[in-house]
């Protein structure tokens, strides 16, 4: 089901993307740094699904308002210039990779549980 | 139910992530060409900045010895009558080559770019050049100008006037229009070579270019800031 949403949300999102215009070279910087914001939203609502978690509320003002300061922080550090926007990429990056671990766990649980499951159908076949 | 608002939230992130990474992947194919261009310029302007900073700071330094040595002479020349002389003559000599501020009556040269709406073909013609800085210098040496500045750079033996694309490069530093050119001088013999039928001026005005002659007492012209070396001559015997 999870799957089936981000494959759908996916190509919708390539199908948009070819169809609007190219931004200026300029804004485009600030467009890469909420890339990062968004992609580290969304593993951060796979991860909090599977946790159960979920606040819907949480997850849509997280995405806007991390996209929006990071944005904010990238134009500050052009104007003082000193990089912060890579102070909000470690951020987010570490997170991403934080929320992949709870993914990947998560499901080598479920791999393991069925393995271990056919191992015991196995065994109660033999001994029959 | 939950669950599925879940799931509907995640897609709608993921078309805005994917739209956005797609636009973006765009815009850089896009602007690739005109990316490595602007990033060598910038690099240049950097270097440039760095050039300029370093060259200042010499101008500093140079100044600061300058000083120094004229404090040190002067130590010297109080302890010693022939010192005094010799000091009188170094300064008399540094005045010749142009290496003090003076001050004396003159006239006061202001040559301007036109601003007259290019009516001729040529537009070249409306503007400053080094030849017409060059020709002006003579012009006032010839009337026996004893010395001459153009926008405070300070025409010496090794004064060169060369062409820099829209500026025009004076003793290696750039000036633009206008050019304010000072000459220190007999004013009428310098007034009358400037303005003078036929002369320089004439044909500068005939090309609409700005020429404003002005004859003025007291004109300060500042030293030459650069440094004089000679390294290939020798006094011959």
């Amino acid at each position: 089901m999870m799957g089936i949403a981000i494959v759908v949300g996916c190509i919708l999102g390539v199908l948009i993307g070819f169809i609007t215009p190219t931004i200026p070279y300029t804004v485009s910087q600030y467009l890469a740094i909420g890339i990062v914001a968004a992609l580290d939203s969304v593993f951060g609502g796979i991860a909090s699904n599977i946790k159960k978690n979920f606040d819907m509320k949480v997850f849509i003002s997280g995405f806007f308002v991390n996209a929006i300061l990071a944005i904010l922080l990238t134009y500050l550090g052009e104007k003082l210039n000193v990089d912060i926007y890579l102070a909000a990429i470690i951020v987010f990056v570490g997170r991403m990779f934080n929320n992949l671990g709870i993914i990947r766990r998560y499901y080598l649980g479920i791999l393991s549980q069925k393995k271990n499951k056919n191992k015991q159908i196995k065994k109660e076949e033999t001994d029959n | 139910m939950k669950n599925k608002n879940a799931y509907i939230a995640i897609a709608i992130v993921c078309v805005i992530l994917t739209a956005a990474i797609t636009v973006q992947i765009r815009t850089m194919k896009e602007e690739n060409s005109a990316v490595s261009i602007i990033g060598a310029n910038s690099e240049l302007k950097d270097s440039l900045l760095e050039w300029k900073e370093k060259s200042e700071n010499a101008e500093k330094d140079l100044d600061k010895s300058l000083k120094e040595l004229e404090k040190i002479r002067q130590a010297s020349a109080t302890n010693n009558n022939n010192a005094e002389e010799k000091q009188n003559e170094l300064k008399k000599y540094n005045q010749l080559l142009g290496l003090t501020d003076v001050t004396g009556d003159g006239i006061i040269l202001t040559v301007s770019d036109s601003n007259a709406e290019s009516t001729s073909i040529d537009l070249s013609n409306l503007l400053v050049h080094d030849t017409d800085l060059r020709n002006l210098i003579n012009e006032l040496a010839n009337a026996g100008a004893e010395a001459i500045s153009i926008n405070d750079e300070r025409i010496v033996s090794t004064t060169c006037i060369t062409c820099a694309g829209n500026v025009i490069q004076i003793n290696g530093n750039k000036v633009g229009s206008p050019f304010v050119i000072k000459a220190i001088g007999n004013q009428e013999s310098l007034y009358g070579a400037i303005t003078r039928p036929g002369g320089y001026t004439y044909m500068l005005k005939a090309r609409a270019v700005q020429v404003e002659a002005k004859k003025t007492s007291n004109i300060q012209i500042t030293k030459y800031t650069g440094a004089l070396t000679q390294k290939f001559i020798e006094t011959s015997k």
